[in-house]
């Protein structure tokens, strides 16, 4: 029997450890907020170097721990990796937002920690049980964060429709685990891989069907159309401090498990599955642009883009094993995009705010120009303009789908994203090109330190991989699940 | 001399672009003497390319190649021919010129030079990159500056023109890319290795049906830059709305991207489409010819009318360039180079009346060669080479696409003559209405005439525009071996001849009538 390794729980038990502090030491010394950020920022440092630790040991030894429950493997690593720092910067663009919550930052933070939790343990999962429990700990945290602002109307109602779709989706989730498991008798995902691989089925329907509810199940977390309906009025509704930590960690988290159990367990079936992916990625595409494109609040408008980049993400997946590495670049890559593009929205419209309507931006480079070229820098990225990580990432899923025969697709893809350059070019030109409104200066312009190293950060990483990939591009393609 | 003369003419205008922006803002009266400085450097880069250039020699030189991520097959590679020989030229010069007519800027003058330096830099990429990403990377991004330079300081209606501008061109972009991404499967099938190697894609075995679609995939982003009727909507408006040096900039060289585009990639890559295809291209490009020049003809406003000439005598670029002769194609190229020299000129001629009128409708003026003769003596000079009078670089031009069109779309290239009278109609009936007659409005009467820095800026381009107009062999020498391997390829990939080859006709022997 496999004995215990805590390495492989290491950043779980870190950030876990965290969550407990954050919480105690609130209850008994009631510190100034200052206090529980430098833990929380210590846990996500512990959590991080635990990361890196599970990276150079599974580099050599990638291996199932914990009873076939836990993947000790690169994928694994690479995730946590990636959403420690995630939400380290996440913590630094919604530190405003902490700040005006007095005596309830506490709860906050733990809340950022827990669903971090959840998110690490999504992409480290080799068992369909775990895989729905780190599902369900990510969710609850982010149904609650959605939330966290009790008196808002807009809050309220993204909360609970986040909620009630959220569940609807965990519940077809775990249809889809039944059906799973009752065509290949096993819970694991490796045990269902490794039977599809050694039996050929007489009758495919329940597995087939089983793979559908998953996919479907899983899609909705991404929030790829049809299953996006939830995205914006959540994204919209959240604080503005805290939209962008939803919409990326989700992101990340959300197409690692599915890229596991997409090329581990059922990787024998992809002739099946590929094509219903690639139809949910040319929906997600054409949806999200052009509905993007009849928005008028940025806050919906980035949550339209989103449900595009999680179609074009998708796109990737369509290759298989081969079209992972890919995957990685682009959600990594764009998570930090989000990121960044909901700092800037957070400090127009006030880390509180819930509407930030497109208007707000006018004339923004004259009043702020950190902040307009941040966010002009983040809009040529999505967009998909060269010398952008945003350019590369689609650059590369491209070339794995039309590889992998899906050349249709990509030409969907490739119009979308000359459409979509219309909607982010209209925030560059709000900004740079028509005077401010008569009112004057609309929204706060004031950016704090925290921020500031946000945004830095995140506008170092768009360039970055997008001129110099292949530190990154070197790490990716050694990421592949065990 | 050892240098990546290349790399320089690129990187030296984009690091221009930094300078300009680094440099302090209570310093700001050295923005426009840096940039006019860099731009001049990189000319004297351009020149000496020009001078160590081998003539004889039709295949890529000072060729640089780097692998940049070499597990896609994506290097940076650089070379230059006789095709894009003089491309570079024109764009190293044109920006010298755009920069000394945009000195009166009052809008952040650091961004604009800053935008109008990097938009060197990805111009030049784009004629010299010999890998397809690398193509397209300068493809794209030059749409970032120049989207900039039309929205921030073009005109009244700048920002329809601009989004227009891009989002019409980036259309073209997406069926590009597609294009080379299918392209490098293609290579990862046949080769075992991914690769966008503009040299090792030559060597593809591509089906028929492959060719038609990555011709059109190619082709449509092309025809959208040239403009190509009828996907030349978007030029108007970006020509007319863009600041004079923008214009400038759009009409010299942007432009040519298209047609280069065109030559480079579609005639050698897919030759087989080429054959085929090639009527239907000379038909839409003389349906351009002829449109653009009608609709020239009853613009009331100047900035419009040299706008649609554009499209009329890039019409005749594509003509040539599908007429698969040598001296078609080779009158294709030349006429990029003087299309870029006189509408160039005709676009700073117009900024400069605009600068003192505020207008540039047609009905406004009237007589002002009487209060600005210098000013009409230059308009009525370059109108003519635009016109195509013979001793002028348009003429060459002009002459050598009819000749080398002429014995394969015969019917085409008659109508498509007509698009030469049609020029001198619609630019000299606009001379007669702006500068002929007796000034009689008081407005017209205080103009001043131009200055010398305005006749410094003009002097250079109409020496250029007479010396190709007289003796064009140096040019034509270096062209022609580059162009006689587009025709070779074509020939050895297709059953398709040639009608006629450049030995055929001495250019230069003046006993030849066509």
């Amino acid at each position: 029997m496999t004995e215990i390794s805590y390495l492989a729980i290491g950043p779980v038990i870190a950030l876990t450890l965290g969550v407990v502090l954050v919480l105690l030491v609130e209850v008994t010394y009631k510190p100034k907020v200052t206090w529980l950020g430098a833990i929380a920022a210590l846990s996500l440092l512990a959590g991080f170097a635990l990361s890196v630790a599970q990276w150079i040991e599974a580099s050599d030894d990638p291996i199932i721990r914990f009873r076939g429950m836990l993947a000790l493997d690169p994928f694994a690593a690479f995730g946590s990796v990636v959403l420690t720092v995630l939400g380290a910067v996440a913590l630094l663009v919604a530190w405003p937002l902490i700040v005006i919550q007095g005596r309830r930052a506490a709860e906050f933070i733990a809340l950022v920690l827990l669903s971090l939790t959840g998110m690490i343990l999504m992409a480290g999962a080799a068992h369909f049980i775990m895989l729905f429990l780190a599902l369900e700990v990510t969710s609850i945290s982010l149904y609650v964060l959605a939330g966290f602002a009790r008196d808002n109307a807009d809050s309220n109602e993204a909360s609970v429709k986040y909620f009630l779709l959220g569940s609807f989706a965990s519940a077809v989730f775990l249809y889809g685990v039944a059906l799973s498991y009752a065509a290949t008798g096993s819970l694991s995902l490796y045990g269902a891989a490794e039977f599809l691989n050694e039996n050929l089925l007489l009758d495919s329907a329940s597995l087939l069907a089983g793979i559908g509810l998953l996919i479907v199940g899983l899609a909705f977390k991404v929030s790829a159309a049809p299953f996006h309906m939830w995205a914006p009025d959540v994204y919209q509704g959240a604080a503005s401090g805290v939209s962008g930590f939803m919409t990326a960690g989700a992101k990340v988290a959300g197409f690692a498990a599915l890229a596991r159990v997409a090329v581990t367990s059922y990787g024998p079936y992809i002739s099946d599955w590929a094509p219903a992916v690639a139809v949910i990625a040319a929906i997600s595409v054409v949806v999200g642009t052009m509905l993007a494109i009849a928005q008028s609040d940025i806050k919906r408008m980035l949550a339209y883009s989103s449900i595009a980049h999680a179609g074009f993400i998708l796109t990737g997946l369509v290759a298989g094993i081969d079209g992972v590495p890919y995957v990685w670049f682009y959600v990594v890559t764009y998570a930090f995009q989000v990121l960044g593009a909901f700092a800037v929205v957070s400090v127009v419209s006030g880390p509180a705010g819930t509407r930030s309507p497109l208007t707000d931006y006018a004339g923004l480079a004259q009043r702020a120009p950190v902040l307009a070229g941040s966010l002009a820098l983040l809009m040529f990225s999505m967009g998909g303009i060269p010398l952008t990580a945003g350019f590369l990432s689609k650059l590369y899923v491209f070339r794995e789908a039309v590889d992998a025969g899906y050349l249709w697709l990509v030409v969907v893809g490739a119009v979308a994203s000359v459409a979509g350059l219309f909607f982010y070019l209209r925030v560059i030109v709000l900004m740079y090109m028509n005077p401010q409104s008569e009112e004057g200066g609309v929204g706060e312009t004031r950016v704090g330190d925290p921020l500031r190293v946000a945004l830095t950060a995140v506008a170092v990483i768009t360039l970055a991989f997008g001129i110099v990939p292949g530190p990154l591009l070197d790490v990716v393609t050694s990421a592949l699940p065990l | 001399m050892d240098f990546n003369v290349l790399s320089l003419l690129i990187w030296v205008p984009v690091a221009g672009a930094a300078v300009v922006v680094g440099l302090p803002r209570r310093r700001a009266e050295l923005v426009i003497p840096v940039a006019f400085a860099l731009s001049v450097l990189t000319l004297g880069l351009a020149g000496y390319l020009v001078f160590e250039f081998e003539g004889a020699d039709g295949g890529f030189q000072f060729v640089e190649k780097t692998a940049i991520w070499s597990d896609l097959g994506i290097d940076y590679h650089l070379g230059v021919d006789g095709i894009s020989l003089f491309l570079v030229a024109l764009t190293a010069f044109l920006f010298p010129i755009g920069i000394l007519a945009s000195v009166n800027i009052e809008l952040r003058p650091k961004e604009f030079m800053a935008a109008l330096l990097l938009l060197e830099g990805a111009l030049i990429g784009v004629f010299l990159a010999l890998d397809l990403v690398l193509f397209f990377v300068f493809f794209e991004v030059l749409l970032v500056p120049m989207y900039f330079l039309i929205g921030m300081w073009g005109g009244e209606r700048r920002l329809d023109a601009a989004l227009k501008f891009f989002l019409y061109t980036a259309l073209g972009s997406a069926f590009l890319l597609v294009g080379i991404v299918f392209l490098s499967a293609q290579a990862n099938q046949q080769l075992g290795s991914p690769t966008f190697n503009y040299l090792e894609l030559l060597d593809l075995d591509i089906s028929r049906t492959a060719q038609y679609w990555l011709f059109g995939a190619f082709g449509i982003a092309f025809a959208i830059k040239v403009p190509l009727f009828p996907f030349h909507t978007w030029l108007p408006d970006a020509h007319t709305e863009a600041p004079t040096a923008g214009s400038v900039i759009l009409a010299g060289v942007l432009l040519k991207m298209g047609t280069y585009g065109f030559l480079r990639f579609n005639l050698s890559l897919f030759p087989e489409a080429t054959v085929q295809l090639a009527t239907f291209l000379a038909a839409l490009a003389v349906v351009g010819i002829i449109y653009g020049a009608a609709v020239a003809i009853v613009q009331p406003d100047l900035k419009r009318l040299v706008a649609y000439s554009s499209v009329s005598h890039l019409g005749f670029v594509v003509l040539g360039i599908f007429a698969l002769t040598s001296q078609g194609v080779s009158g294709g190229v030349i006429q990029m180079v003087n299309h870029g020299l006189t509408t160039g000129a005709l676009f700073l001629l117009v900024g400069m009346i605009y600068e003192r009128r505020h207008t540039r409708e047609i009905s406004a003026y009237g007589g002002i060669q009487k209060v600005m003769p210098w000013f009409a003596g230059f308009f009525l000079f370059t109108a003519f080479a635009s016109a195509g009078l013979p001793g002028l670089n348009g003429f060459v031009g002009e002459f050598l696409i009819l000749l080398g069109s002429y014995s394969r779309h015969p019917a085409l290239t008659i109508i498509a003559a007509f698009g030469v009278l049609l020029a001198a109609v619609y630019l000299l009936w606009a001379y007669e209405r702006v500068f002929t007659g007796e000034p009689d409005k008081e407005e017209n009467k205080a103009l001043t005439d131009i200055g010398m820095r305005e006749i410094g800026i003009l002097v250079p381009m109409v020496a250029l525009i007479i010396m190709l107009g007289i003796y064009p062999k140096p040019v034509l020498d270096r062209i022609e071996p580059a162009v006689e391997r587009v025709i070779d390829r074509i020939e050895q990939q297709t059953d398709f001849q040639s009608p006629l080859r450049i030995d055929d006709i001495a250019l230069d022997d003046e006993e030849v009538t066509p």
